[in-house]
Formats: C-alpha cells, sequence, structure tokens
C-alpha cells in the first residue's frame, strides 16, 4: 500500500502538479517566474557556493538520465570495469562538489542578513530537500555500490512504466529503505518546482544561443501598415494559413498512422509465398537448435561430473560462473582454503543472476533489487531484499589422472585433500550425486 | 537603408550647476520604493571622481560594452566584453562582473519614530541610520554622490580612471589647490543605438522600442540573469534585489507618450537638457562602431541622417516613421547641437554602443592664478586660449571623444568664437579683426554664432524639448499614469508586483 503511495501515487501527482502548476503560474503571475537572484547582496561566498552547486547538479543529473534515456548503450558502457569506475567515481565526486557547494548556499543564507532580507521559507524548504536528497544519494553510492550496473534493471525500467502508463511499483518496492528514500525524495523535488524559486529550470535561456543581437519592438500599427503596403499578404492572415497549414499537416500524418495500424489489424498478417516459407524455415530451426540445447542438457545429466575449471583458474575475488545439473547459474571462488568455493548465482529473492564481482567486504551483488550475499555464508545482508541464503553447492577435485583427491558435500567437511604439488594439474567438478541436493 | 527614428538628447555642461534637482525629481517618481532606493537612474557626478557606481568607467574591470575582435583577413567583429554565446550559460549562476552592493552603496533611513517615542532624558533624542535592506543600525560609509564637489581629493577625484593617460605635471597642475577645477556630468540611460544591455539579455526581455528608440526591459520577460547589468558599459542597469528584475531609465515614456518632457528634462534648474529626434540609418549602425577608437564620433555622425534630405524622408515614411515626427526631427535641437553644429559630443564612445545622448563640453578656459596668496588675472586675453584650459583637453577627450584631442577642440573653440562674437557685440572691448580670426578658426559664421547663442542662452521650454506626437493610442498597451505608477514598479504594471516563492 505504501510503496502504491509514494512510488505510483506521489510521482503521477508530483508530475502533474509540476507541468500543470508551472504552467499555471506562468500564465498568472509570470512576473515571479525565476529564481530570485541574492548576487547584488551577497557575492562572495555565492561564488563558491552556486557554481559548484550548479556545476555537480548538473553531472549527477545527466548521470542519472543517461540509464534512463539509453539502458542498452548503457548497460554495454558499465560492463567495463574501467568505465564503470570512472561513472561511480566521476558521481561520487559531483555529489560531494554539490553537497559543499549546498552546504556553504545553505550557511550564507542562514547567517547573512542581507540574504536573509530576501529570503521565503519555501526558499529553506527546498535547499532542506535537496541536501536530503544529495546525502541520501551519497550514502546509496557507498553503501549499495554500482548503481550504474543495478539502476539499468531497477530504476529504469521502473521509470518507463511510470512514462508509459503502466505504472510497476514492483521494480523499486524491494530495494532497500535508504534508496526508496532517494527515489521518493526525487519525486518531492519535483513537486515543489512551481511553488518554489525551482520554476527557473524552465526558464533557462536557450533562446539567446540563436537569436540576433539586437531586438526592436514596435508598438504602433504604422510599422506594419507600411510593411503592408509592400508585401500584399496580410501578415495575421499569413500567420494563420501557416498555422492552419502545420495543424492540418500534423492531423494528416497522424490519421495516415492510426488508420494503417487499423487497417493492418482488421486484415491480419499478410504474407507472400517466399515470405511464409522463409519464416517457416527459421521457426524449424528455432525448433533444431532448441531440440540441440534439450539433448545436451540431457547429456550433461548422464555425466557423473561436470568440468568447470582448473583449480588454477580460479580466483578468491572474481568468481567464474558455471551452470549447475539444473541449469541454473553458479559461481565458482577460490577459497581462502585453497579449495574450491562454488555458490549458487540464482538470487533467492526473485531469480536473477548474482554479479560476479565481490566486493571489498567479500560480499556479491545481485543489480536487479540491490541484495548483497556473502560468499562465504550465503547470508544476504540484513536489510537487502532477498532474506534466505544462497545455497552453497558441492564439489569433486581429480587430479591429471582423472581420480578423485577430494570432494566436498554442501553443510558437510572436505573429504581428502589436495596435494600442493598436484595443485596446479588438478581439475575441479560438480558431481551428479551432489546436484540432486543442491 | 533602414531608417529609424530615436528620441535623443543634449545635455550643455556649460550651463549644469550640480543642483541634483533632476536626480531628485527622478527618485521621486521612479525608484522611491523597495527593491529600487540604491538606484539613481538620473544622477549627477563631479568630475574628475570615481562616478556612481564607484569607477564605473573602468571596463577592464567591469567589462561593459563591446570590443572589436579583428579576425584574420582585416575582417573585425563587434563582441560583448562581458560573456560569448558559449559562456553566457555558466554566467547565469554568478555573474563575475556583476557590481555589487558595494560598488553602489547601502540604502538607509533614519529611525525618525525614535524622536517621538523617546522617553524624556537629559538628552535630545537623536534618529540613528537604519539599512533600509536589514534593517539594522549602519555605519554610512558612501552614498550615491558621496565624492559630490570633492574633485580636488586626492581619495576620490585621484581614482578617476581618465586620468591615467595624463602626464604627472598635467595631474599636478590640476590638483593644485587653486587652480583645481571640476564640472558636473548629469547621467541618465543613453538609449543607445548598438545598445550592449539588449544584445546580452539571455531572456530577450530589453528592446529597443521601434517608434522612438527607447531601450526598455520587459518586466514580465525579465528572468534575473543580470547579464544586461554587466553589459551595460555605463552602469545605467540596476538590480532590483526586491523582485529580482533588472530596471533602468525608461526616459520616463509615460510622460513623453502624453506630451510632457521626462521629469529630469522638466526640473532642470539650469535648462541644461535638450530633446529632440534624430535620424539614423540602423543598417550601418554595427559597421560604424567598428573603426578604431579615434574616428568614432566622425563614424557615429555618419550614421545619422538629415531630417531635410528627400531621399532620407521617403525611406523614414516607407519605414513607418510618422510625418509628425519627420517634421520634430526636422525641428530638433538635438540635430542642430550634434550634426548642424557639431558641438555636442558622446560619452565614452569608445565602449561602441553609440550612445544617443550627446554632451556639449564645457569650456574652463584660465582666468587668474594664485600666487602669494593674491589672486592675479594672469591670462593674456579675457578668456585665455584653450592651450590654457584649466582641465586638460585630454582629459575632455578621453571623456567625449574616445581620446580623439581635434573633436573636442573643434568643439571648444566653436564655444570660445561665440563668447568671443557675444562680447564683442555687447561691449565691444575686443579688436574685430581678432573676433573675426576666433570665428574663421572655429569654422562658424555669425549667423551659426547667433544661432548657437539663443539656443544655449535664450530658450524657451518649446525650444529646448521638441517632442514627438506620440499617440496614447499607439502607445504601449501598458503604459499607465506615472501617478498611478507611483509607489509600485511602476514599468508596465498599475498594481504591485508580487513575487511569490
Amino acid at each position: 500500500m505504501l510503496n502504491a503511495l509514494l512510488f505510483v501515487g506521489l510521482p503521477y501527482v508530483a508530475i502533474f502538479v509540476c507541468i500543470a502548476g508551472s504552467i499555471y503560474r506562468f500564465h498568472s503571475n509570470r512576473f515571479s517566474y525565476s529564481a530570485l537572484s541574492s548576487q547584488f547582496l551577497e557575492n562572495k561566498k555565492l561564488l563558491w557556493g552556486s557554481v559548484p552547486w550548479h556545476i555537480g547538479l548538473g553531472i549527477l543529473f545527466v548521470l542519472h538520465l543517461l540509464p534512463v534515456l539509453m539502458p542498452g548503450p548503457w548497460a554495454v558502457l558499465v560492463a567495463n570495469t574501467v568505465a564503470l569506475w570512472t561513472i561511480e567515481i566521476v558521481g561520487l565526486a559531483a555529489a560531494i562538489l554539490a553537497l559543499g557547494g549546498l552546504g556553504l548556499l545553505i550557511f550564507r543564507r542562514l547567517v547573512n542578513p542581507y540574504v536573509q532580507a530576501i529570503s521565503t521559507s519555501m526558499d529553506f524548504v527546498v535547499l532542506a530537500l535537496f541536501l536530503g536528497q544529495i546525502i541520501l544519494g551519497i550514502v546509496t553510492a557507498l553503501s549499495f555500490r554500482w548503481g550504474a550496473r543495478w539502476a539499468p534493471g531497477t530504476t529504469t525500467p521502473y521509470l518507463w512504466s511510470l512514462l508509459t502508463l503502466q505504472p510497476d511499483p514492483s521494480y523499486v518496492a524491494d530495494m532497500p529503505v535508504v534508496i526508496k528514500m532517494h527515489i521518493t525524495g526525487a519525486w518531492l523535488i519535483v513537486l515543489a518546482i512551481p511553488f518554489s524559486r525551482l520554476v527557473h529550470v524552465f526558464s533557462l535561456p536557450f533562446e539567446y544561443l540563436f537569436r540576433r543581437p539586437q531586438k526592436v519592438v514596435w508598438n504602433n500599427p504604422r510599422r506594419s501598415q507600411a510593411r503592408a503596403a509592400e508585401v500584399p499578404v496580410v501578415e495575421e492572415r499569413r500567420l494563420f494559413l501557416r498555422g492552419f497549414a502545420g495543424l492540418a499537416a500534423g492531423g494528416a500524418l497522424l490519421s495516415v498512422g492510426v488508420l494503417d495500424k487499423l487497417v493492418r489489424f482488421y486484415r491480419g498478417p499478410s504474407l507472400s509465398p517466399a515470405e511464409e516459407a522463409e519464416l517457416m524455415e527459421r521457426n524449424v530451426k528455432k525448433l533444431q537448435m532448441t531440440l540441440q540445447e534439450r539433448e545436451f542438457e540431457l547429456e550433461r545429466m548422464r555425466q557423473d561430473y561436470i568440468l568447470v575449471a582448473r583449480l588454477s583458474e580460479l580466483d578468491a575475488r572474481r568468481g567464474k560462473y558455471f551452470i549447475d545439473y539444473q541449469m541454473r547459474p553458479a559461481l565458482a571462488y577460490l577459497g581462502e582454503d585453497g579449495l574450491p568455493l562454488f555458490i549458487s548465482a540464482k538470487c533467492t529473492h526473485l531469480g536473477c543472476t548474482v554479479q560476479s564481482d565481490m566486493n571489498a567486504e567479500g560480499k556479491i551483488l545481485c543489480p536487479c533489487h540491490v541484495s548483497y550475499f556473502d560468499v562465504k555464508t550465503g547470508e544476504p545482508t540484513p536489510g537487502s531484499p532477498a532474506l534466505t541464503p544462497l545455497p552453497h553447492i558441492g564439489w569433486v577435485v581429480m587430479d591429471d589422472k582423472d581420480q578423485v583427491i577430494a570432494s566436498k558435500w554442501p553443510g558437510k567437511a572436505v573429504v581428502g585433500k589436495v596435494p600442493a604439488e598436484s595443485k596446479a594439474s588438478c581439475r575441479v567438478f560438480i558431481a551428479k550425486e551432489h546436484g540432486e541436493t543442491a | 537603408m533602414d531608417v529609424k527614428a530615436q528620441v535623443s538628447m543634449v545635455f550643455h555642461l556649460d550651463k549644469c550647476i550640480g543642483c541634483h534637482t533632476c536626480s531628485v525629481a527622478c527618485k521621486n517618481i521612479w525608484t522611491d520604493r523597495p527593491g529600487a532606493e540604491y538606484m539613481w537612474w538620473n544622477n549627477v557626478e563631479t568630475k574628475p571622481g570615481t562616478g556612481y557606481p564607484t569607477r564605473w568607467e573602468d571596463q577592464e574591470h567591469y567589462k561593459g560594452g563591446w570590443r572589436v575582435d579583428e579576425h584574420g583577413g582585416g575582417d573585425r567583429d563587434l563582441e560583448l566584453r562581458c560573456q560569448s554565446k558559449a559562456d553566457s550559460f555558466l554566467k547565469l549562476f554568478y555573474n563575475p562582473n556583476q557590481p555589487g552592493l558595494q560598488d553602489y552603496y547601502e540604502p538607509w533611513t533614519y529611525t525618525y519614530q525614535d524622536l517621538f517615542d523617546a522617553p524624556q532624558g537629559d538628552d535630545q533624542p537623536t534618529a540613528l541610520p537604519v539599512s533600509q535592506i536589514t534593517g539594522q543600525p549602519m555605519d554610512i560609509k558612501a552614498g550615491p554622490n558621496w565624492d559630490d564637489d570633492l574633485s580636488g581629493s586626492p581619495i576620490y577625484a585621484e581614482n578617476d580612471i581618465n586620468l591615467d593617460e595624463l602626464t604627472d605635471e598635467e595631474r599636478a597642475q590640476m590638483f593644485e589647490i587653486e587652480r583645481m577645477s571640476m564640472f558636473y556630468l548629469p547621467r541618465i540611460c543613453n538609449h543607445c543605438a548598438n545598445p550592449s544591455c539588449v544584445a546580452s539579455c539571455p531572456s530577450g526581455a530589453l528592446y529597443k522600442r521601434g517608434e522612438d528608440g527607447v531601450v526598455l526591459i520587459d518586466q514580465e520577460k525579465c528572468r534575473g540573469w543580470r547579464a544586461c547589468v554587466a553589459a551595460c558599459p555605463y552602469k545605467k542597469i540596476y538590480f532590483n534585489w526586491k523582485t529580482g528584475k533588472s530596471e533602468k531609465c525608461i526616459l520616463c515614456y509615460p510622460r513623453l507618450e502624453t506630451g510632457q518632457a521626462p521629469a529630469c528634462f522638466h526640473s532642470c534648474v539650469g535648462r541644461i537638457r535638450y530633446l529632440g529626434v534624430l535620424l539614423y540609418d540602423a543598417d550601418r549602425v554595427a559597421d560604424a562602431m567598428k573603426v578604431p577608437d579615434r574616428a568614432l564620433v566622425e563614424s557615429q555622425r555618419s550614421v545619422l541622417l538629415d531630417p531635410h534630405d528627400p531621399e532620407v524622408i521617403s525611406a523614414a515614411l516607407a519605414n513607418g516613421i510618422s510625418e509628425g515626427f519627420l517634421e520634430a526631427a526636422q525641428d530638433s535641437p538635438v540635430w542642430d547641437y550634434v550634426m548642424r553644429w557639431k558641438l555636442a559630443l558622446p560619452l565614452h564612445i569608445e565602449y561602441r554602443t553609440m550612445p544617443m545622448l550627446f554632451y556639449v563640453p564645457p569650456l574652463l578656459p584660465v582666468l587668474g592664478k594664485g600666487e602669494n596668496g593674491v589672486f592675479e588675472n594672469t591670462a593674456g586675453g579675457l578668456f585665455g586660449t584653450l592651450d590654457k584650459s584649466r582641465m586638460p583637453i585630454k582629459y575632455m577627450a578621453r571623456l567625449f571623444s574616445a581620446g580623439n584631442v581635434d573633436v573636442v577642440n573643434a568643439s571648444l573653440r566653436k564655444l570660445l568664437a561665440v563668447r568671443f562674437h557675444k562680447r564683442a557685440q555687447q561691449l565691444g572691448d575686443i579688436p574685430a579683426d581678432e573676433v573675426r580670426r576666433v570665428m574663421h578658426e572655429a569654422g562658424l559664421d555669425e549667423e551659426a554664432a547667433e544661432a548657437i547663442y539663443r539656443l544655449t542662452a535664450l530658450p524657451t521650454q518649446e525650444d529646448r524639448y521638441v517632442l514627438p506626437p506620440l499617440q496614447r493610442e499607439e502607445a504601449v498597451a501598458g503604459t499607465c499614469n506615472p501617478e498611478l505608477c507611483k509607489g509600485s514598479c511602476g514599468l508596465g504594471f498599475s498594481q504591485k508586483p508580487k513575487r511569490g516563492a
């Protein structure tokens, strides 16, 4: 209920009020449609407050907007570790820059009597909202790391579900409280726009980039009358015709598009024999591929052991993905004891695949709803949406003569030993006998 | 040829007595309200002096006006000194060139009520100064005409930027106490033909009225980005700290439209002000302002069009300028001063905004010299010569002709010739050939000298203010009665502007 209110009700109210309110304010009190600059009264602290604040905020705005506008390319970009680190560091730096600027802006508004003379209570509401929002954002970035990676699977589809009028709060409903507060804060800021100095974001003077330097305005009709003598068409009529033509053209395009869709819908699909044959061929190929996959799965199931990796290939921090007997994703690490450590990579919350890189605390992240799991125990961090631990998976180590020299059942102690000198040649398997219990 | 009409102005500095009546008239009508207390749309400065805001002429600091950008191939372009289109967006958050309150002065009032409310005591109650911004008691450290009449003062006048080019000797001469001289410089918005404020406005709120060339700020469109405050080299655009909008001299357009001269003109005690129409070719303005500094005054004159020329008249009519306006242009005292006699010169034309307010430079010849505490008339003739002028010509040239001494000399020589002519005529104590020589050197004939004398010394109100017949029904929709506007914003509003959050 609360989720529906905060993540469906609030955003729609905020967006509607923001748009309608901003339009209403523009028409009813255009005079007030700006931020009230206090630079005239205090300009030293403003320099070090306003400039970092606006630049930091601008960077943050772009970094938040990009994964929404182009989730595909963004996901490809952040798959690269260097790009991911760069984005996270730039974002965090921008947030700290903005926080510093905002702090100074708040300080001067609280302390300077000249700035106080023109401050309204709404100014303080706006400053408080932004302060909370920036702090929540920094906490999110630090404690739920790799937001650039999990955002395309969570907040992006959530925003698109809002935009396409099919609101689905479940994308964010299970997220940690801090992130939920950060999202709610964003909607509150949107809500505050038409009632505060924030309307100035809608009066950014883009027109200035394109206009000519000088501007002359004629107030009396003599000028247009004089011009009318040169041009036979009356200006207004020409404007009306132009507007009408524009509307008609737009309307025509729209109706052609709609009619086309309607006609296609009622006629149903129509394919030429060649196209039909091609379609059939494609379907057959698809079926063949599925069949091959199934056979491959069966083949796997029949084997007693499936090779995961050489023991020397395993890494303590960066997991190696493999598929277990039930065709589920799992991760292979090198444990502290120098022996393999296998853990399921299927999130116990809603089944997403957990990421392979451990963070500094030895935890791995499910990017869908920001659950962290401890690799050693499998336990989720408190506050994560996932409640049950990721299960460990049993393994078998064989030497180069295909002899089992060590094995481990989940939850039990290791049987056998891996001599140090043979480690290089050892291979790690999952065993069918373990598979049933995993 | 794009003929435009401009209601323009001449201030005759020889007649200014520095009484500030113009400033007070303007203040009472337009800027006597919260947020505008510190604004003086009309102010009078003592020259040499630093002016208001302090050292406003220092464009290295304030970055007002245009500069010429030299490209390869001899191309010259006018660029705003304060911003380019690219960096204008960065300057929205913080404008490094915007003068702050400390550059003007902190407006104050007194706790007059204390005089009535104070309990009985041994001492007289006093009215303490309090800030009109914070309401807190304050020390008064500056005012709008703080260096008034202090032109000999080293702490104020010495900082006048126009003295930079003088030699130490010339400076010493100027500040020698007995020879100390000064004049007054009344300033309003120049209503420039190439305004840098209009070009700088990100919101497009500033515009020049097509009919009369008055530069105005649309208060409803102004978004308070403050670029114009920095861009105006004359610092005649002010930021209203209460409404967050820029404001400027509106040439009392509600008065103009009802056939009255602007308040500062109307109230002028010395009758130094003239108002009339000039025609100019708007197509050529930008090019005319690209020439080297020395040629700027002549270049501006070349853009002004003769209202008696039939070709100009037909082009003006085709451009929608009314016959009434043309008649006013033909009778214009400004045309006489600026073009017919070439007496009046623009202020700081090197800012290249093509100001449409012209000044007749003051004639300050040496009359005598103090020696051993005795004042002796040492000048050769009665009026001395221009070379011995108390105010170095270089200083005048820095103000009125972008450093071109010849232009100022030509103007002063004519003023001197008129005095010779009248002196000889009325008192007969100057030899006739001497008068003829001076007149010849100045390039004046008797008729012109007589006309200059009449328009300078004996003008009636009708001679000084030749107002074009602006019709009320053709005027701005938002125009309102000045009395109605008093106490409110006064710029197209008939009610108090409400800011809200």
